[in-house]
């Protein structure tokens, strides 16, 4: 059963995060603490997990501030952008930073391991080939591929154990802590030339293999196994963690590394080349006297181990003494984790981030004194306005000539940025998506804190920014060994030599470009996974290539690129013709265009929306087959699996939105006409939407009804038909409502009644002259007239402007008029004033975001199908969608419905209701300072508000969409539910071998209800909408050519929801009924927690009770088993089956 | 929960007893169709041994709140259990105004949704002619007006568990009624009741409208309104000039400029406007207690820091008289 929303239960961040930042000032030092204390003890519980303000006694209050404090304030105003930005940057930085005691216990381990480390017993020379010296049981860390290899080893204690990297700085943050310790290698183990041909990595893996076998003995650790330093195959490295409950506390990772000076730097230039093609290949270098390829990354992997103490020591010169910097490196690290930029191979590590604050000094960009959070500030403005794969930048001071030039490395590098010895490229692992990854978050981010927005730190540092919910389209390459072939095809050998045969990092350069020109003015950014760095036990053999999961790309698409199908290449005889058919393969083919123009183009096969959409996968296969030999099958491109629940039933192709568009034709060619209306009293001055059809949100589609008339009992003197008894039940057609406004006129009478009496005439009178003059099938009632046009059926609402007002005069005895808001005064104006204009609103978002339609009309099916849809209004949850378009912040507005809906589970697991309203700002017209107003004003009245609070530029302070519900229960409910959906979710889109059974988060759980209902199919108009859709279900009377009957068809009658309407009238108070109204086949009936109390007689509230005698008093309990007598009874013919789970409840 | 169609107490059954000849008398009138099977279940002699057995447990009989009695009732025969009616004779205290005829009139509590006013009158037939049945959702003692009903306007809500005025011709068929046994079975064979499907069929047909009808109750009304209108703005032309009892005139100006509406919103704003006008006046810090008083609300106060508001004053209500009427 749902309990009480448990106070703020909320997804915490990736990190770990407090999700409430106390505002309490926290001061610093002892007597800050003291004070924070004594507020603490002194602040009532918060009510109801409401955020109340801190409340401090009189003397506390009004006491002078120390100077401390005053020194505080003053920084806050120099160095932060606000004092609450202040408080949650020191609140996030304090949750990262270690602890000092948690420092000392990592100290003491760090000492125990240099003692053990050096005391691991030497072995004497042997081959390097000849590796039987190695104990049973382990394996050397590196694929040895070719094997034979000239050259010498020997163990011998490390010359020298350093803990290196950003431990030492201060700057590593939680969680996983990793350590890194340098092992300098003694000189007697290398010999020369051994930067040749792998050796020193064979010598450097041997090294540790040993080291690993004696270390793994000592009860000292809990695990010892092996790793990659940052993914590179070719540099194992040791970690050891320690036993016993500190196991999660901290990792080391053991590096050895060359003695100092031991390689000349001259040969590790980017240009020369160290890995001869004779020995990798097994073949003589070609006899035409080529010149060796250069190998820079292999030269690079051996410097960066020669300068790990040099970076070490110019990074504490640097960061040592400014604590602002430190917290801005750790700030940077946190962004960098939110965003996964920072792990697997050729990530943009914390070393890297370090470094570039590092050059910003140096530079001058940065102030030793800055706080933190100006650090991130600038480097995040210098990552958004600098290029590095164009001009790189130099951490190197002297002008040596000897020193090679920026240009020989952007050469062989994508991402330049060179340390400070001149020849170390540190972003030489860093592919160029991933650089400009980095640079779009930067650059979002800028605009971000530039906005002004209130909750900046929030979206910026707490938001995690997983792929998946990051990118409209993701496609996943499975299984990985493709890339082998394709490195070939595409001729990377010297890239496999200088990569030591890694052919996944070796492709991932080329078909990253191949793909970005394909998609060209599609995309707007492409992205990778970086493969995880793996581990493995010292005994096992270290992973292949194709072991390191699947290659995952993110493509972030370009909205308006996705409506053409046209890819438009150069005229025929231009010379460029060929490289485009070059390019596009048997794709290209010459076309003719308007302007008389051939030119070669390539043409995608794209009907509808949904399809266009999914061009790109035509694309991304197309491309990847024709220039790399990835087959088909080998693509797993996650795009569209969700499209198959908006879909229509028998339309595959499309997401409904063309027959969306459809309808919205048909009510403009209604609206034409009934602007050109004559004969009406008054003429019509506005005629506006106010059904989700005409906001394309409608989950379906309507589609034009032609009732076959055999199926019908047809009332020929009202023009209708009939549903008939021994027929299923027809198909369920939902009027779509139109406001018409009428021009203004003193003729009305100020009267409720009368204006009804008026407005009804109204309505007849607009029947029979749209019969008259466009011969248009029509029947008025007292409030609205239906009309059928092409298939479609409006129901028109005449609406007078001043009747909301007339309905909310009270006259006191002494004849003063007093406006009293009534349910029927609000209910009107709803329906004809607010109702139109959100329907405009969105109906104009729609036009700007083509996706809106998807992500709103799957996350309302989602909604549904999880049984909560009558609790939500519709137009509260297409406002909730329509949030994820106009504030998409930390992400961009979604471009599939896809992402959007993941977007939407997101925000509906993590949002803060209770203390925070939803501003939906349509159309911009919510100025900043108006939503600091809305946010102090829903705070100062938030118990008078509803759970949920939903503000629009036309709803300033009621939230007329959540008024009637969700109560607190239900809304929990959803949270809960989205919270569990989202994980598993995400899980389906990102495994590499298919989404699996995407259907599965539409599928509500039905055990924790208390009686379940089971409908009869037969009477269940919308039964082939169900989720999972049944295979075979009723005739609904629909014939699929327009037929002679110009009947009205049978409106509004779908049977499940007559029942429910009944059984909440009914029982309304002692249970609660859950439906989804696309096609459920089963109600869930809850009952209230409070239902079977026993009360004392009451004849207000007897309603299907019966009195008991229980200990001698008489009392009033529900009499259950009559109730569950007539659940079946009221729906007779309806209702299969009443499943009691009597064992849930005792009355 | 095992229920027996029988209450307890000695005076009840006397009652029921008195009663026992209503129902014959009417037979033989042929005025009611009968009842079939129901009232025939009581056989003599299981009926005695169950009196028996109810003497000696009480806690088999119907429990029923003080003041009412119980009868069960069911759908049909097809259902097992059963609900129940409570149901009293109404009457009200002292000084109430009930436009329900006092003795004749059954009070009913409890009818389930599917039992209509036609069900359960024919029901309560066996006890008495029925003059009319009223369901409600709510006690209420006033007589709804019946005119106002229009199918058209006030569509009929969808009915739950509703509490029901009975009024008999004769104050016997009450006492009948509160010595009925039941259970009542609300459709029978002869008198099937629509549920489920058949009824929403039914109400879906008789939803849709005929556009005559409702044009000509329409005209009707619109005619009777316009005829009011017109009688009150005579009547308003006719004591025009004439002094009331008190000797004042009512004054209206029917110009073409409006005068001020009397509305809430408009005096308000009158107020504030007078009240600025009078801050403008006002000398602020003039007197030395003025000076005092404004030095002490600089100061918080000790005693309570935050004394809730005080509601608005008297005067911030509507008045009853316009404060610019004279202008």
């Amino acid at each position: 059963m749902m309990g009480p929303a448990p106070a703020g239960e909320q997804l915490c961040g990736a990190i770990g995060e407090p999700e409430v930042m106390e505002p309490a000032l926290e001061g610093t030092g002892k007597e800050g603490k003291k004070t924070s204390s004594r507020k603490r003890t002194l602040a009532e519980p918060p009510a109801k997990g409401l955020l109340q303000p801190v409340k401090l006694s009189r003397a506390e209050l009004y006491k002078e501030p120390t100077n401390e404090e005053l020194n505080h304030l003053r920084e806050t105003e120099i160095l932060f952008h606000s004092s609450l930005l202040r408080l949650q940057v020191e609140e996030l930085l304090k949750e990262v930073r270690l602890s000092e005691k948690k420092k000392d216990r990592i100290d003491a381990f760090l000492r125990e391991v240099n003692q053990r480390v050096v005391r691991v017993p030497s072995v004497p020379e042997t081959e390097l080939t000849d590796q039987a010296w190695l104990p049973a049981g382990v394996r050397v860390p590196l694929h040895q591929v070719p094997y034979a290899v000239k050259g010498c080893f020997r163990f011998l204690p490390p010359a020298q154990v350093t803990v290196v990297g950003s431990y030492l700085l201060g700057t590593c943050i939680r969680p996983d802590i990793n350590v890194d310790v340098a092992l300098t290698m003694p000189r007697e183990i290398l010999q020369d030339k051994d930067g040749l041909n792998q050796r020193y990595f064979r010598k450097r893996a041997l090294y540790l293999a040993h080291l690993a076998h004696h270390l793994a003995q000592d009860p000292l650790f809990g695990s010892v196994c092996f790793s990659y330093t940052n993914g590179c195959h070719l540099k194992p490295s040791l970690l050891l963690r320690p036993r016993g409950k500190d196991e999660r506390l901290v990792t080391v990772r053991l590096h050895p590394c060359p003695p100092p000076d031991f390689f000349r730097p001259c040969r590790l230039l980017p240009t020369k080349n160290n890995v001869r093609s004779a020995w990798y290949r097994g073949q003589s270098p070609a006899g035409d006297g080529s010149p060796e390829p250069p190998t820079p990354h292999y030269n690079t992997w051996v410097l960066q181990d020669t300068a790990l103490e040099s970076h070490l020591q110019l990074l504490s010169t640097m960061l040592g003494s400014a604590q602002g910097l430190k917290d801005g490196v750790a700030l940077l690290k946190v962004w960098l984790r939110q965003r996964e930029l920072d792990k697997g191979q050729g990530g943009f590590t914390g070393f890297l981030v370090s470094m570039l604050v590092v050059f910003l000094v140096s530079t001058h960009k940065i102030h030793t004194t800055m706080s933190g959070y100006q650090v991130l500030r600038r480097v995040l403005q210098f990552l958004a306005t600098t290029d590095l794969t164009v001009n790189g930048i130099s951490l190197c001071l002297s002008s040596d000539p000897s020193l090679p030039a920026l240009a020989d490395f952007h050469q062989a590098f994508s991402v330049v940025f060179l340390d400070s010895s001149g020849r170390l490229n540190l972003c030489a692992d860093v592919t160029a998506s991933t650089y400009h990854q980095v640079q779009y978050e930067a650059r979002l981010s800028m605009t971000l804190l530039d906005s002004r927005a209130d909750d900046g730190f929030q979206l910026l540092l707490m938001t995690p920014k997983p792929m998946i919910r990051a990118f409209d389209h993701v496609l996943h390459l499975h299984p990985l060994s493709r890339l082998q072939a394709a490195c070939h095809r595409l001729k990377l050998w010297p890239e496999l030599q200088d990569n030591g045969g890694d052919y996944v990092s070796a492709a991932l350069g080329p078909l990253t470009t191949l793909l970005e020109q394909g998609l060209g003015t599609r995309l707007k950014l492409l992205a990778h996974s970086r493969p995880p760095v793996p581990e493995w036990g010292i005994s096992q053999d270290p992973p292949k290539h194709k072991d390191s999961g699947s290659l995952t790309l993110g493509l972030l698409l370009r909205p308006e690129g996705l409506t053409s199908v046209l890819e438009l290449g150069p005229e025929a005889d231009q010379p460029e013709a060929a490289k485009f058919r070059q390019f596009w393969g048997f794709r290209s083919e010459l076309r003719r265009f308007q302007d008389g123009a051939i030119r070669e183009a390539v043409v995608w096969e794209a009907a509808s929306m949904s399809q266009k959409r999914l061009i790109p996968h035509q694309v991304v296969t197309h491309l990847l087959a024709l220039h790399t030999d990835i087959p088909e099958t080998c693509v797993h491109y996650v795009g569209g699996p969700l499209d198959a629940l908006i879909q229509g039933l028998k339309q595959t192709s499309s997401t409904g939105e063309e027959a969306l568009a459809v309808a919205v034709c048909c009510y403009d060619d209604l609206s034409r006409l009934l602007w050109g209306l004559e004969g009406l009293p008054l003429t019509v001055s506005a005629v506006q939407g106010a059904h989700p059809v005409l906001r394309y949100t409608e989950v379906f589609p309507p589609t034009p009804v032609r009732p076959a008339s055999s199926f019908y009992e047809p009332l020929q003197e009202r023009s209708s038909l009939l549903p008939r008894l021994d027929k299923p039940c027809p198909a369920y057609v939902e009027p779509m409502t139109v406001v018409c406004h009428l021009e203004g006129s003193g003729q009305w009478p100020q009267d409720a009644e009368a204006v009804q009496r008026v407005r009804a005439a109204f309505q007849l009178r607009l029947a029979e002259l749209l019969t008259q003059q466009h011969g248009l099938q029509c029947r008025a009632t007292a409030t609205h007239t239906d009309v059928l046009k092409d298939g479609f059926v409006f129901r028109i609402r005449v609406a007078y402007q001043r009747e909301p007002q007339i309905l909310k005069e009270v006259q006191s005895p002494e004849g003063m008029i007093s406006l009293r808001d009534t349910p029927a005064s609000l209910h009107l104006e709803r329906d004809t004033r607010q109702l139109p204009l959100l329907t405009s609103a969105l109906h104009g978002l729609q036009q700007q975001h083509p996706a809106f339609s998807g992500v709103a009309r799957l996350a309302k099916r989602w909604v549904r199908a999880q049984l909560l849809g009558e609790d939500f209004t519709d137009e509260s949850l297409d406002l909730v969608a329509a949030a994820l378009f106009l504030h998409p912040e930390p992400f961009t507005p979604p471009s599939s419905p896809q992402v959007g809906f993941l977007r939407f589970l997101y925000l509906v697991s993590t949002f803060d209701w209770k203390n925070n309203p939803l501003i939906v700002n349509l159309n911009n017209e919510l100025t900043v300072e108006e939503q600091v107003e809305i946010r102090s004003g829903f705070l100062a009245a938030r118990t008078q508000l509803p759970v949920m609070v939903i503000v629009t530029p036309q709803d300033r302070k009621h939230s007329v969409w959540t008024q009637d519900g969700p109560s607190a229960q239900i809304l929990q409910q959803l949270v809960v539910l989205a919270a569990e959906a989202l994980p598993m979710l995400e899980k389906q889109l990102m495994d590499p071998r298919g989404p699996g059974d995407i259907r599965t988060v539409f599928r509500p759980p039905l055990d924790i209800y208390d009686v379940l209902i089971r409908l009869s199919p037969r009477h269940i108009p919308r039964h082939r909408q169900a989720v999972d859709s049944p295979a075979a279900s009723f005739c609904r009377g629909l014939l699929s050519q327009p037929g002679p009957s110009s009947l009205m068809p049978v409106l509004g009658y779908d049977p499940p929801q007559l029942y429910l309407m009944q059984l909440r009238e009914a029982f309304g108070d002692l249970a609660l009924f859950f439906y989804d109204q696309h096609g459920g086949e089963v109600i869930g009936v809850l009952w209230k927690p409070t239902s079977f109390q026993p009360q004392p007689f009451k004849a207000s509230s007897t309603k299907g009770r019966m009195v008991m005698s229980r200990g001698g008093e008489l009392v009033m309990v529900p009499n259950v088993e009559a109730i569950l007598e007539d659940f079946a009874v009221l729906g007779e013919g309806l209702v299969q089956t009443v499943e009691a789970r009597s064992e849930r409840w005792t009355v | 929960m095992k229920v027996g169609p029988w209450r307890a107490g000695p005076e009840r059954r006397a009652w029921s007893q008195g009663a026992g000849q209503t129902p014959r008398k009417r037979d033989r009138a042929g005025a009611e169709p009968q009842l079939p099977a129901a009232p025939a279940l009581p056989g003599g002699k299981m009926v005695a041994r169950r009196r028996k057995r109810a003497a000696r447990d009480p806690e088999d009989c119907i429990p029923s709140p003080p003041g009412y009695a119980a009868i069960p009732i069911k759908f049909s025969e097809k259902q097992q259990a059963s609900h129940y009616l409570y149901v009293r004779a109404h009457g009200v205290r002292q000084g109430t105004k009930s436009t329900w005829p006092q003795k004749r009139t059954l009070f009913v509590l409890n009818v389930p949704p599917y039992c209509t006013e036609e069900s359960l009158s024919r029901l309560l037939s066996s006890c008495g002619l029925v003059q009319s049945v009223e369901l409600q959702e709510k006690p209420d003692l006033a007589e709804s007006p019946k005119e106002s009903r229009s199918k058209f306007f006030h569509p009929k809500p969808v009915p739950g568990f509703q509490v029901a005025y009975v009024v008999f011709q004769k104050p016997s068929g009450v006492s009948a009624a509160l010595a009925l046994k039941g259970p009542l079975l609300v459709s029978t064979e002869s008198h099937p009741v629509k549920s489920g499907i058949h009824k929403w069929i039914s109400d879906y047909a008789d939803s849709v409208p005929d556009p005559e009808a409702l044009r000509v109750e329409v005209d009707t009304f619109m005619e009777a309104y316009d005829q009011k209108i017109a009688e009150e703005e005579a009547k308003a032309k006719e004591e025009e000039g004439v002094p009331d009892e008190e000797g004042w005139v009512k004054v209206t100006r029917r110009g073409r400029r409006p005068v001020l509406p009397r509305t809430e919103a408009a005096s308000l704003r009158v107020l504030e406007r007078e009240r600025r006008k009078r801050a403008r006046k006002e000398l602020l810090n003039f007197y030395a207690w003025q000076h005092r008083e404004s030095k002490m609300e600089r100061k918080p106060r000790p005693a309570h820091p935050q004394a809730p508001r005080p509601w608005p004053q008297p005067w911030m209500r509507p008045l009853a008289r316009a404060p610019d009427s004279g202008h």
